[in-house]
């Protein structure tokens, strides 16, 4: 019924060729025709946070963006955050400070976390608190995963 | 569903008058969660993102703005030329739900879904701005206070889209705030106001106030005003403006707080608006 159209993206760093109906969201390409599952669909609404992606360097929602409208932008994805099979200094502090539960929530938390010290390398509990009041938990652990961008902080501030 | 890109205005315009089902999209942070709830099904998608011209700020000779529709709530946030009197914007849209979503929200989006309980409405009527529009006949000029019609009703033409607003430059010595009050961080409000204010010495020597979320558009009260012109901001006369935007409100009752609840906010946060407001001013003189 929908007509679909030829685009490229570039995810984590490669030039990525898919074929997509235009209301295809980011969210779902990426889960579906790019096969990268890490970005999680909760409450496809932007409400949740669960699927926060990095464009051009800013946190935003993958599931309010479609895919047609975001080519030739520069977009990483909580798989492109690591280097060579590692986890990035944030994912490490992340498990180190206990903060994983239940885990749906925690690459859109990594994901806007990253974005919040590359812009503010040492921040505040409660620049913390702001910066990821838009990454729902519903396990509540909310200490925990503000202690471990405090511990990202400290690590990359060393 | 077709889905164009076009690279200026005028192409964008004739796209959406050739097909009264297409949709125009700015950032998306509205229509694409409605699409994803369908609760909309446009034929075509007419793509802004790739209009220059939707995305400049431009100063005017006597200090007056006007911005892009393109421009995001975040990008709005951190600018340095939103500031006295125009500051109650910058307050308003660095409120606006969460970052990951003032990255993808834009003005213009924000203007023409005209709702009530979002951010931006009152605070442009708080500060008198003006919307540009743009259309099959030509450009027209708006103020914000005919613009926002009723819930989600704005007066935009088939055809027409939003593509700025314009900000006055704002009285010598003015400052702007916008006092939200809302459940949780980054909710819609459950009451806000948003106001323009300038003190002589001790007198308040002008003020416009509107309120958010307390009626289908902004509510503005010129009656609530005069109650604090010349005044020096006592008790009395907050509580006298504050008993007049109540009687105009007419506030719905929701999850966020019945309509009794929202009015019962209307004075509180008039008062530590207006407080506010005050201290910028002491700050800046």
């Amino acid at each position: 019924m929908s007509n679909k159209l030829d685009i490229t993206l570039q995810v984590n760093g490669e030039a990525q060729t898919l074929r997509v109906p235009p209301s295809r969201t980011l969210l779902d390409a990426l889960r579906g025709e790019l096969a990268l599952a890490g970005t999680k669909n909760a409450c496809n609404q932007g409400v949740c946070g669960a699927c926060t992606v990095l464009i051009d360097g800013l946190p935003m929602n993958a599931c309010l963006l479609l895919a047609v409208n975001v080519t030739g932008r520069d977009i990483i994805s909580v798989e492109g955050l690591g280097e060579g099979g590692e986890l990035s200094v944030m994912q490490q502090a992340f498990v180190d400070a206990g903060a994983i539960q239940c885990g749906y929530c925690m690459s859109g938390m990594i994901v806007t976390a990253t974005a919040l010290l590359a812009d503010n390398p040492a921040p505040t509990r409660e620049e913390i608190r702001a910066a990821l009041s838009g990454n729902l938990c519903r396990c509540s652990g909310y200490v925990r995963v503000v202690d471990a961008v405090q511990l990202a902080a400290e690590r990359l501030g060393q | 569903m077709e889905f164009h890109q076009p690279t200026s205005l005028d192409a964008a315009l004739v796209l959406i008058a050739a097909d009264p089902e297409a949709m125009l999209l700015a950032g998306g942070a509205t229509l694409v969660a409605m699409m994803n709830a369908e609760l909309v099904a446009p034929s075509a998608l007419v793509s802004l993102r790739a209009v220059p011209e939707l995305r400049t700020i431009d100063v005017a000779a006597d200090g007056g703005l006007r911005i892009g529709a393109m421009l995001s709530h975040a990008a709005l946030a951190a600018e340095a030329r939103l500031d006295g009197g125009n500051a109650v914007v910058r307050g308003a849209v660095a409120q606006i739900a969460h970052p990951s979503v003032r990255n993808i929200g834009t003005l213009g989006g924000a203007v023409a879904h005209g709702d009530p309980s979002s951010d931006l409405p009152a605070a442009l009527v708080a500060a008198n701005a003006v919307i540009e529009t743009a259309g099959p006949a030509g450009k027209r000029e708006i103020a914000a206070e005919e613009f926002f019609e009723d819930y989600l009703t704005t007066a935009l033409q088939e055809g027409e889209m939003v593509s700025a607003v314009l900000l006055p430059a704002q009285p010598e010595g003015a400052t702007g705030h916008y006092e939200k009050f809302a459940r949780v961080h980054g909710d819609y409000a459950t009451m806000s106001v948003a106001l323009v204010l300038a003190m002589t010495g001790a007198e308040c020597s002008f003020v416009r106030i509107a309120l958010g979320a307390a009626g289908a558009t902004p509510v503005r009260v010129a009656e609530a005003e005069a109650c604090l012109l010349g005044s020096a901001l006592d008790a009395d006369a907050v509580a006298a403006a504050g008993a007049k935007l109540v009687a105009a409100s007419d506030p719905v009752d929701d999850v966020r707080g019945s309509g009794e609840y929202r009015l019962m906010l209307v004075p509180r946060l008039l008062a530590r608006a207006l407080t506010a407001a005050q201290a910028k001013s002491e700050t800046r003189s």
